[in-house]
């Protein structure tokens, strides 16, 4: 016999399922080259949006490398379709989980999201909800009920903030959140639009639940949920909910796509090219749990295991506990497997065992690092122990 | 007449309110068991300017502490944090006693990212090197601070354990103009600190 309460989420589901099929002929609101049409309140939000484009395009945490911005504007294009010419998309380094998009057409993407997605699928899933916010004009309407309820400028400015995540610490983030948060009906919109404007791109639209489910499985991982907070699952609750809401749609509607193994493959291309930037500016974040998750996804996904090795030293040896330094050392000796050994390693193994005052072999690691990067540019301070007769 | 009488004891309090600089005339400083040697005068940041700035830590500036800052951090014990914070979030790294230079250096660079809000800024070291603070081992190392919404930065830490204690002074000037006026005065200032 079942117990009532599957029998209830049974039906609970069942319920979600129906309400699904009836509101997925969400059709979006605006067409493809859409300007603002209200004279007194949406182009003047779309004036200030300009101003803050402006600001944002001069940002010294803008990442204008041309390889990764292609690849993402790529994506984005592709899951836009006719709106392609409607996004500016700003790459952000900023090592948290993020996305958004203004009224006007600007689609922010954190580095922190580019390294917990594991494919092109996973991050057209983000951009198609983002999208998806866009032509519902929910964004707009998130500002135009800001703008009414409050006049001062520097209220407004503190909404564009945490709408776009730039320029808000991440404790105020969470703060002012409820001020501004999507609406439990604008977020499902935005899934389920998002899932379609990503399957007719021909993206796997199962990559959403993945994406989510990462979400979900880094949160439990967080080593201490109070020094480890979150940031997309603060703005984007019931994570639970929405997977299998997804589930049940892509159940219904989409059997036939299937993941394209092109897409994982250009996402750890990317991620391999930039992965020292991306992973030093995770690590900098001290949370260690996170970290982890992050280095066992990479490592599922065949990122360059030897630049996994060397990150997964890094977290033991950063974090310290007992056992951590064995555990860096031998995540270091892995990075220097093979033809390509992450020189950083080597030097990294020599201050363990300095640490450790064994000199001879701290030596020996500090020689292997200045043959591999003879131009280090801590080359004097290795060579300051070279010269050390004691430890 | 009323209302003027009014807004001048307004303008008056308001002023009295406000936290003052104090100037630091050339000379010898001790600060906890830190000496530092200044050839040119500089303004004493007040506690309230510097609200991350644990107990004991100065902050020095010439033209006001967004364009450039000295920040003196003396005898940081075993277990604490360089700055202070009252968020939970933030997750502060601790000094731990037997440090090595290169995790003097990532503890700075984490600290910098908290006390610049983190999300907000990218901080990058380098050129870690050793030096000499008058009988002591320490180091020194360069940095790269890029803010969400401000200028860039440019500075240079040194530091150096003593008893346990990490004592480290940085500078941080915006570039290109404020770096170039004060580097010269702020690499005599730390490459000249004792403990």
């Amino acid at each position: 016999m079942r117990h009532p309460l599957q029998i209830g989420l049974s039906l609970l589901l069942f319920a979600c399922g129906a309400m699904v099929a009836a509101e997925f002929d969400i059709e979006p609101r605006i067409p493809p080259g859409y300007q603002p049409i209200d004279a007194d309140t949406e182009k003047s939000i779309w004036i200030e949006l300009d101003d803050y484009e402006r600001e944002l395009r001069n940002s010294a945490l803008l990442v204008k490398d041309k390889e990764i911005n292609q690849y993402v504007n790529n994506a984005a294009c592709r899951v836009a379709g006719d709106y392609c010419n409607d996004l500016r998309i700003y790459i952000i380094r900023n090592p948290y989980f993020n996305a958004s998009m203004t009224a006007n057409g600007v689609l922010q993407v954190w580095t922190g999201l580019l390294v917990r997605v594991s494919s092109e699928d996973e991050l057209a899933a983000i951009l198609g909800h983002e999208l998806a916010h866009y032509t519902q004009l929910h964004t707009l309407e998130r500002m135009r009920s800001l703008k009414n309820s409050m006049s001062t400028g520097a209220i407004f400015d503190l909404g564009l903030a945490v709408l776009t995540g730039v320029s808000v610490p991440v404790g105020q983030f969470a703060a002012v959140l409820n001020l501004l948060a999507f609406s439990r009906d604008q977020e499902q919109e935005a899934d389920l639009l998002g899932l379609r404007f990503m399957a007719e791109a021909g993206y796997d639209p199962s990559a959403a639940v993945r994406v989510w489910k990462t979400v979900i499985d880094e949160e439990k991982n967080a080593a201490v949920k109070s020094l480890e907070p979150g940031i997309f699952s603060k703005t984007h609750p019931g994570a639970d909910e929405r997977v299998k809401i997804l589930e049940s749609l892509i159940q219904k509607e989409y059997t036939d796509i299937r993941p394209d193994p092109a897409g994982q493959r250009k996402h750890v291309d990317m991620l391999n090219r930039y992965y020292m930037m991306l992973m030093e500016d995770q690590l900098d974040t001290n949370r260690y749990g996170r970290t982890e998750a992050i280095l066992l996804t990479h490592q599922a996904i065949g990122v360059d295991s030897n630049m996994v090795n060397y990150f997964r030293g890094e977290m033991y040896r950063q974090r310290n506990l007992d056992g951590d330094l064995d555990k860096a050392r031998n995540s270091y000796k892995l990075a220097t497997r093979g033809d390509r050994p992450v020189a950083d390693a080597y030097r990294n193994l020599g201050y363990i065992h300095l640490k450790e005052r064994r000199l001879p072999e701290a030596k020996h690691y500090f020689r292997k690092f200045l043959e591999v990067q003879p131009d280090a540019d801590d080359r004097a301070m290795i060579e300051f122990y070279l010269q050390e007769q004691q430890p | 007449m009323k209302k003027y009488l009014f807004a001048m004891i307004l303008s008056l309090s308001t002023v009295a309110c406000l936290p003052a600089y104090v100037a630091v005339e050339p000379g010898n400083i001790n600060y906890d068991g830190l000496i530092i040697k200044t050839g040119q005068a500089w303004n004493l940041a007040p506690p309230a300017a510097t609200p991350s700035a644990r107990k004991g830590s100065k902050v020095w500036t010439q033209d006001g502490i967004l364009l450039d800052r000295i920040m003196i951090i003396p005898a940081v014990p075993d277990g604490e944090s360089l700055f202070v914070t009252t968020s939970k979030d933030q997750a502060l790294p601790v000094f731990k006693a037997d440090m090595l230079p290169n995790e003097i250096e990532e503890l700075t660079e984490s600290s910098l990212v908290k006390l610049f809000k983190e999300g907000e800024v990218v901080v990058q070291t380098s050129n870690l090197r050793p030096h000499r603070f008058g009988e002591h081992n320490g180091l020194l190392f360069d940095m790269n601070v890029a803010v969400s919404d401000g200028p860039n930065y440019r500075g240079i830490t040194g530091a150096v354990i003593e008893d346990k204690k990490l004592y480290l002074i940085f500078f941080l000037g915006a570039e290109p103009y404020y770096y170039e006026k004060h580097i010269d005065e702020a690499l005599v200032i730390i490459k000249g600190a004792r403990v």
